[in-house]
C-alpha cells in the first residue's frame, strides 16, 4: 500500500501538484490520466523519491524506491551496454542477482545486441523485463504500452494481470484508454495538479465518454476538415 | 541565384564553427571559469603534457601519433555525422569534418615540428583528412564481449569504447620489455590506470543512482570496490610482466600501482561529490595538485567522500 497525503510540489512560483491525497491499495492497478503538463509524470517522480516535495508518502514497504519498479516514458540506455549487462544492472542494484536471464526473457528480445541499438518499443520492453525480474513490489509504468508492438502488448496486459493476482500494487499512465479498461481496477483523472475525478471499473466507458465530450466538444467542427 | 545559394551554405558553416566556440565557452563558463583563463591553462596543460611525454621516453611520436587519431576519432561517431550530413548536405558536412580534423590536430603537428619529428607530423598531416572521410559505426551488431559483463556499466562500456587503447598499453609493455625501458613499462601501466579513470568522468542519468538498494555510504564503497577490482584485471598483466623482468623495481611498481588505485578512487568521490553536475574547475585542480603532490590525497579523499555522500543523500535513502 501506498499512501500519499497532502502532497505538493513547485517549480519556482509555479504549483505543479496541489495538496493530493490520495491510497494505492496492495493487489490493485491504478490508472492515471491526464493532459500532457497535468502532473503525473511529476507525482510518479515524487512517489520514487526522485523529487523534493511538501507533505508525505507512506508506503508498508520502506524504503518505498527500494521495493519500486519505476518505467520512465523514455527509458534511458547507455551505449555499448547489452541487453543482458542492462537486467543484470537493474538486478544487481537490487541486490537480486538473476543467474540465467536468457529463460527469463519473455519478449524474446536480442539481449546478447547493444541495448542502444535497440528500436523505440524494444527498449521499452527491456526495462519493463528488468523491472519485472527486480522483484518489486510495487510498479510505476509510465506509458508502458506506447511504442510497444500488438503481440507485447497483450502480454504485458497479460502481466499486469499476473502482478495484481500476486498482491503487487501497480499504478500506470496512459493515453490510450483501452489499455487502461482492461488492466485497471480504479482510473483517477488528474488536471492542473488535482485530481478532478476517480472511477471504479463499472464506470470506465462512462468516463471515456464524458472524457470525449470534453476534450473534443466542438474543436473538430471548428477546425473545418475538408 | 547559385551564388546566394553559396553565401547561405557558407554562412551555415561560419555558424557551425562558431556555436562549437560558443558551447564551449557556455561550458567554461558553467564550470565557474573565465573561457579565457580555460584556454590559457588547456593550452598549457597540452604543452606540458607534450613536453613530459618527450622527456620520459623514446617512443613519445608514435604515442603522440595515437593520442591525436584517437581524438579525432572521437569525431567520427556515425550518429553524429548523420547530423551533420542531414543539416549541411555531403559537401559541406566533407568540409565541416576536414576543418575540425586540422584544427584538433595542428598544435599536435605543431609540437612535433617543433621537437624535429618531420615523420610523424606527416602522418598526422596524411591521416587526420583521412578520418575525416570515414564514419566510425558505433551502433554495430557485433557485441565486443568484455570480462565485465556481470557487473556492468562503467568498465563494461568502458572496455569496449578503449579496447584499442588498452591494446596499445599492452604493446606499450612489450616494446618495453623488448628494449629494456622500465620507465615506458611504468608508462604503460599508468595509462592503463588513466584509460579507466576515464570510465567515471561523466555524471550517469540519475536512474542509475536511484535504481541502488543502498545507502550513499554503501553506494560508494561498491562503485570504489567495483573499479579496484576491475581496474586489477586491467593492469595486472602489464604489472606482472613488469615485475618478472624487472623484479628489482618491484616497490617502485607498487608505488605506482597504489597511485594508480587512490587516483581511481579520487576520481570517483570527485565524480559523485559534483553529482549530478560535471566535473567542475575545482575537481580539475584538485586533481592536478594531487599530481604533483600525491600525499594531498590523504586529506582530499575523506572530504570527498563526505561531499559524495551528501549529494547522492537525496537519491539514495
Amino acid at each position: 500500500m501506498i499512501n500519499i497525503r497532502n502532497l505538493s510540489k513547485h517549480y519556482g512560483s509555479h504549483e505543479v501538484l496541489k495538496n493530493i491525497s490520495l491510497s494505492f491499495d496492495t493487489g490493485k492497478v491504478y490508472g492515471i490520466v491526464g493532459e500532457n503538463g497535468a502532473g503525473k509524470t511529476t507525482l510518479f517522480r515524487c512517489i520514487a523519491g526522485l523529487e523534493e516535495y511538501q507533505g508525505e508518502i507512506t508506503a508498508h514497504h520502506t524504503p518505498l524506491k527500494n521495493h519500486l519498479g519505476l518505467l520512465t516514458t523514455e527509458p534511458f540506455f547507455f551505449a555499448k551496454i547489452t541487453g543482458a549487462e542492462y537486467i543484470r544492472l537493474l538486478c544487481n542494484a537490487r541486490n537480486n542477482p538473476i543467474a540465467d536471464i536468457d529463460s527469463k526473457n519473455i519478449f524474446e528480445l536480442p539481449l546478447q545486441q547493444y541495448a542502444s541499438t535497440y528500436s523505440t518499443g524494444m527498449k521499452k520492453k527491456l526495462a519493463i523485463t528488468a523491472l519485472l525480474l527486480q522483484g518489486n513490489q510495487y510498479f510505476i509504468l509510465d506509458e508502458p504500452f506506447n511504442g510497444v508492438d500488438i503481440q507485447s502488448n497483450i502480454i504485458l496486459t497479460e502481466i499486469i494481470h499476473q502482478l495484481k493476482a500476486l498482491q503487487k500494487t501497480v499504478i500506470i499512465s496512459s493515453h490510450i484508454f483501452s489499455t487502461l479498461s482492461d488492466t485497471c481496477d480504479e482510473i483517477h483523472l488528474l488536471s492542473h495538479g488535482i485530481f478532478t475525478d476517480t472511477v471504479q471499473k463499472d464506470n470506465f466507458a462512462l468516463l471515456e465518454s464524458k472524457m470525449k465530450a470534453v476534450t473534443i466538444g466542438n474543436k473538430i467542427e471548428k477546425f473545418g476538415l475538408r | 541565384m547559385q551564388q546566394t545559394h553559396y553565401s547561405f551554405n557558407t554562412n551555415g558553416l561560419k555558424d557551425y564553427f562558431l556555436l562549437q566556440y560558443q558551447i564551449t565557452t557556455r561550458k567554461c563558463k558553467d564550470a565557474g571559469v573565465e573561457p579565457i583563463v580555460a584556454y590559457i591553462v588547456a593550452a598549457i596543460a597540452f604543452v606540458g603534457f607534450s613536453m613530459y611525454l618527450f622527456t620520459k621516453t623514446s617512443f613519445a611520436a608514435p604515442v603522440y601519433l595515437l593520442v591525436a587519431l584517437s581524438i579525432t576519432g572521437k569525431f567520427s561517431d556515425s550518429k553524429r555525422n548523420d547530423f551533420l550530413k542531414l543539416s549541411f548536405g555531403d559537401r559541406k558536412h566533407k568540409t565541416i569534418r576536414l576543418t575540425e580534423n586540422f584544427l584538433l590536430v595542428t598544435p599536435f603537428v605543431i609540437f612535433l615540428l617543433a621537437k624535429q619529428q618531420f615523420i610523424p607530423a606527416l602522418a598526422l598531416i596524411v591521416l587526420a583528412p583521412l578520418l575525416a572521410l570515414f564514419n566510425f559505426n558505433t551502433t554495430l551488431s557485433y557485441t565486443l564481449p568484455t570480462p565485465f559483463y556481470k557487473k556492468p556499466f562503467e568498465f563494461a562500456a568502458g572496455f569496449r569504447n578503449t579496447f584499442y587503447l588498452l591494446a596499445g598499453a599492452g604493446v606499450l609493455t612489450g616494446i618495453a620489455i623488448a628494449v629494456g625501458n622500465f620507465n615506458l613499462g611504468v608508462f604503460a601501466l599508468l595509462l592503463v590506470f588513466a584509460i579507466t579513470l576515464g570510465y567515471y568522468t561523466q555524471p550517469e542519468n540519475e536512474y542509475y543512482v536511484w535504481i541502488h538498494a543502498l545507502t550513499s555510504r554503501q553506494f560508494l564503497f561498491s562503485k570504489i570496490k567495483t573499479a579496484l577490482l576491475h581496474s586489477t584485471y586491467l593492469a595486472l598483466p602489464v604489472a606482472l610482466a613488469l615485475v618478472i623482468v624487472y623484479p628489482q623495481h618491484f616497490i617502485i611498481l607498487l608505488l605506482f600501482w597504489l597511485a594508480g588505485c587512490a587516483f581511481l578512487i579520487f576520481i570517483i568521490l570527485s565524480k559523485y561529490a559534483a553529482y549530478p553536475d560535471e566535473l567542475n574547475m575545482t575537481q580539475a585542480i584538485l586533481l592536478c595538485l594531487c599530481i604533483s603532490f600525491p600525499p594531498l590525497l590523504l586529506v582530499l579523499l575523506p572530504y570527498l567522500f563526505y561531499r559524495a555522500q551528501n549529494r547522492l543523500s537525496s537519491l539514495l535513502k
